[in-house]
């Protein structure tokens, strides 16, 4: 009998975005227990699955810094020092957990309220403002599963999702076939609304191009004229008044629209008010026609964390639990504005990587206090780590839970078992409540 | 050699998302995120070969970074850097009170310097520690 040398794992999830594509099949070495080969994933989410694969920037063991460089302990001298930190600390933060699953999530809430700390996701610097804008107006909204059957308007708003969710056009918005849509991309039609000609709006019908922090005052225009109003301005935010007739009018004539939209609402200038607009327009379209809203969720389990947190504690995002109780006040409690204002004296960072994705001024006040990282690859936060705790890729190296961007929640996989002394996530946050528990005579 | 008025965006691109799942500390990352794309009549008025580096310079910091012609335009007036280390150097860290940072639509001012040197992600954040 020939020996078989890959096994295949089928229906994985890809733990890369929010579209959480569940059809990858992927190949695994069985004598080297690496990724070989990996079939139906994007380019990126590809890259994530042979980047789990032993290199000489995945972490194999924890890691302590003494005099400027690493140096390789047991897991328990870690863990030891990591509690002493927290514990020792007024104010410490923990952020991160948007690239991990469910259950870890859950296990720093309950790190976070023991510690009395500062909690925060990622959903922090990308759709925390989303979050503010459907607690002050709702959101009509569905699972993707609908609009691939259904919807015949699809706009993109400051979302370019050829390159950010490459298969999401494939998978629910445009080129797929649905039950009520069986001609896939020639039923459909696309409009792009961003201030550049982006390769999403390159294959649009319809683009519209918007002027730089100016999401507000089209989306109002829109609805004004909508409610028919005829406009003053020949053009608004760089949008003639012709056009935005145009879209009103295509926007009334279908027959189940959808606008999924990114981070050109969220962080550019007005945030949350953009999104709050976004939202109305949509409830006023419903008086034409059927009309629904998704935000375009970045990392593969940000939607989960949001979930987690909430269910948890009551809020999404932006959680000081200083007082016993959690609070929740973006702008005070968001891990960048604590961070600009020099508030913490130690963080915690989990399945994230602040240093790269934060503005300097944060960074800066970040590194001046100490930093844990649980991270299985080197990042210019873990390499500026005190203390670097070697975790296994949540959804290739353990199983666990995550939630698509229409919040649906998805077992997620695991493929191969993690090299060298990674743990999980959720395996790490326990050993560090434990120890926290013990030196705070709980 | 030198534009004003510029307004700058950041975001996601495929290049950048494969290079920081291939390693964030590798030269890879800096060729997909350390970079600045500008509309290509804007990259004219630069008198300049493309991947010259440029000193992007904005209200709340500068960083220098490789230029590039946009495949994405015309968005003249607007250039675009991805997201990550190079970017942040230079957004408004302001968020108005909702925790998100003004990722985009700062003001920005570019020069173009031959001889600048464009740093890795470690140097860049690096630095940031030794501050």
């Amino acid at each position: 009998m020939v020996e078989r040398k890959t096994r295949t794992v089928y229906d994985v999830v890809c733990p890369f975005c929010g579209t959480l594509c569940d059809d990858l099949e992927v190949d695994v070495s069985i004598k080297e227990n690496t990724v070989v080969e990996v079939r139906n994933g994007c380019q990126i989410g590809t890259r994530k699955f042979f980047s789990s694969n032993p290199s000489d920037h995945r972490y194999t063991s924890p890691l302590i810094k003494e005099k400027g460089t690493f140096k390789e302990v047991p897991w328990e001298e870690a863990i030891d020092k990591a509690a002493n930190i927290l514990a020792k600390a007024t104010r410490p933060l923990l952020y991160g957990f948007a690239s991990t699953e469910c259950e870890a999530q859950s296990k720093g809430v309950e790190l976070a309220e023991i510690l009395g700390g500062v909690l925060d996701n990622t959903a922090s610097v990308c759709h925390g403002p989303s979050l503010l804008a459907i607690q002050d107006v709702g959101a009509p909204s569905s699972t993707l599963g609908e609009y691939k059957n259904r919807a015949d308007l699809v706009i993109f708003w400051g979302s370019n999702p050829v390159h950010a969710h490459p298969r999401h056009l494939g998978r629910y918005s445009d080129f797929v076939r649905g039950y009520f849509r069986t001609d896939g991309r020639n039923d459909r039609f696309i409009v792009v609304v961003d201030p550049r000609n982006t390769h999403t709006a390159q294959i649009a019908d319809l683009f519209i191009q918007v002027n730089p922090n100016e999401d507000y005052e089209l989306l109002n225009a829109i609805r004004a004229t909508l409610r028919g109003v005829d406009i003053d301005n020949e053009e608004v935010a760089g949008v003639p008044k012709e056009k935005i007739k145009e879209l009103v009018e295509i926007m009334k004539k279908a027959h189940f629209g959808v606008i999924f939209f990114g981070m050109g609402l969220t962080q550019s200038i007005s945030h949350h008010r953009n999104v709050d607009t976004a939202i109305c327009l949509v409830r006023e379209l419903n008086d034409h026609t059927k009309f629904l809203l998704t935000p375009m969720r970045g990392h593969y389990n940000i939607a989960g964390s949001n979930q987690v947190f909430a269910w948890n504690t009551g809020y999404a995002y932006s959680i000081d639990f200083s007082r016993g109780y959690p609070r929740y006040n973006p702008g005070e409690f968001s891990a960048v504005d604590v961070l600009l204002r020099d508030e913490i004296d130690a963080s915690l960072i989990v399945a994230s990587d602040p240093a790269s994705n934060f503005p300097a001024g944060a960074v800066k006040n970040m590194f001046k206090h100490p930093l844990i990282s649980i991270e299985p690859h080197h990042t210019p936060t873990s390499v500026n780590a005190d203390i670097v705790l070697p975790a296994a890729f949540a959804g290739i190296e353990c199983e666990g839970t995550a939630y698509r961007m229409d919040k649906v929640p998805l077992r997620l996989r695991k493929v191969k078992d993690a090299p060298g002394q990674c743990l999980t996530d959720r395996e790490i946050l326990e050993k560090l409540i434990e120890k926290v528990k013990e030196l705070k005579g709980e | 050699m030198t534009l004003d008025n510029l307004i700058l965006l950041t975001g996601r691109t495929i290049n950048q998302g494969v290079a920081l799942e291939g390693g964030k500390t590798t030269k890879e990352n800096v060729r997909a995120a350390g970079i600045c794309t500008f509309d290509r009549s804007d990259f004219k008025k630069l008198d300049c070969l493309a991947g010259t580096p440029v000193k992007v310079i904005t209200d709340y910091g500068e960083v220098i970074v490789y230029s590039t012609i946009s495949e994405e335009g015309p968005h003249p007036g607007i250039i675009f850097i991805p997201m990550g280390p190079w970017a942040n150097q230079v957004v408004n860290p302001d968020s108005q009170s909702t925790g998100t940072p003004t990722f985009k639509g700062m003001k920005a001012k570019v020069e173009v310097v031959k001889n600048g040197r464009v740093l890795d992600a470690l140097e860049l954040i690096s630095k940031l520690k030794e501050a």
